[in-house]
């Protein structure tokens, strides 16, 4: 292999890891914060559980969507670069 | 080119000092604050000694896994890992990449766990007789938090036991793209379970606390934890895909 091209590679590999790696960071503590916030209010009324539940998934799931940005670009940029 | 026997144990004792180094911040940090909630605890209700005593141990313990997993991969890599191959600039990457997987990969878990383990202590000194449902949900939330640690211990081991010997056709090139698909594999899952692994810790350590404190609501708030914490390890999923993929399709 080219070391000119081998360096690209690497440094892509390299830069598809720190994007998973810190692109997991933020919405793991945010799905964790939210979910911990809606057992304690269905803790207090229970006879919201079905709402609370609701908002809680929704709320995670738009968390959840800067997660599968980084995993993309990660895809990406082993499989292309 | 350079000779890679030399660099191999350089690697491997930098990895040993970073996996037992990094593994041991929150391990530290998580069971100061279990024991800070017992503590509190114990000054408004010395009556709740003994219970609170053995749920402060038991969540410790289980805090503790993470710090011990760091410890077991620096042991390896310090008596085993540069010794029985001969030396590869595969290896070489490695071992530094093995010891950082584990080193990082624990801190999140180590979080989580103590908090969860604070937050029972707590709520045990107010209703004692709650104590042995929450210590059950408390070590069912520290196992969830402590499977991110688990993730980042089955990368290292792959990365110290699965590297390919290098042929005659290996290149300077073939090196220095897997070096840094290893190193890049052990920042994805490392940095990848801090976040999981402390919200997932946040989830259990809230849940454990209304756990006692709403006895009657147990069912709803048992569900909201286990179905808050699944998506919480999602992303830590990606990062281990991530990580696979690069340690075996680079």
């Amino acid at each position: 292999m080219d070391l000119n091209q081998a360096i690209v590679k690497a440094a892509a590999l390299l830069g598809a890891g720190i994007a998973m790696g810190i692109g997991a960071l933020g919405p793991g503590l945010g799905e964790g914060f939210t979910a911990g916030k809606a057992c304690e209010g269905i803790a207090r009324t229970p006879e919201n559980a079905g709402l609370i539940t609701r908002t809680m998934l929704i709320g995670q799931a738009v968390s959840e969507s800067t997660g599968i940005y980084s995993l993309v670009v990660a895809l990406l940029l082993i499989f292309t670069a | 080119m350079m000779q890679a026997d030399s660099f191999l144990l350089i690697s491997a004792y930098l990895g040993a000092a970073l996996s037992t180094g990094l593994a041991s911040i929150s391990a530290g940090i998580g069971e100061g604050y279990a024991a800070g909630e017992a503590a509190k605890a114990l000054a408004k209700q010395p009556k709740s000694g003994d219970g609170l005593l053995r749920t402060m141990l038991i969540s410790q313990a289980v805090t503790e896994t993470g710090a011990i997993f760091g410890l077991v991969i620096s042991l390896l890599l310090i008596f085993g890992g540069a010794g029985h191959i001969a030396g590869s600039w595969f290896k070489v990457g490695a071992l530094l990449a093995a010891g950082l997987s584990m080193g990082l990969g624990s801190i999140g878990p180590g979080f989580g766990a103590g908090y969860t383990g604070g937050q029972a202590c707590s709520v045990i000194s107010r209703l004692p007789k709650e104590s042995n449902r929450v210590t059950t949900n408390m070590l069912i939330g520290q196992a969830l938090a402590q499977t991110d640690a688990i993730f980042a211990l089955v990368v290292s081991l792959l990365l110290l036991y699965s590297v390919p010997n290098p042929t005659a056709s290996t290149t300077l090139g073939h090196f220095v793209v897997k070096i840094s698909a290893f190193l890049g594999a052990s920042i994805a899952i490392g940095i990848g379970t801090m976040g999981p692994g402390m919200g997932i810790g946040f989830v259990t350590g809230r849940a454990s606390n209304m756990l006692g404190r709403f006895p009657r609501e147990r069912g709803a708030i048992s569900r909201t934890m286990f179905l808050g914490a699944a998506v919480s390890e999602s992303t830590a999923i990606y990062a281990l895909v991530i990580a696979f993929l690069l340690i075996f399709f680079s």
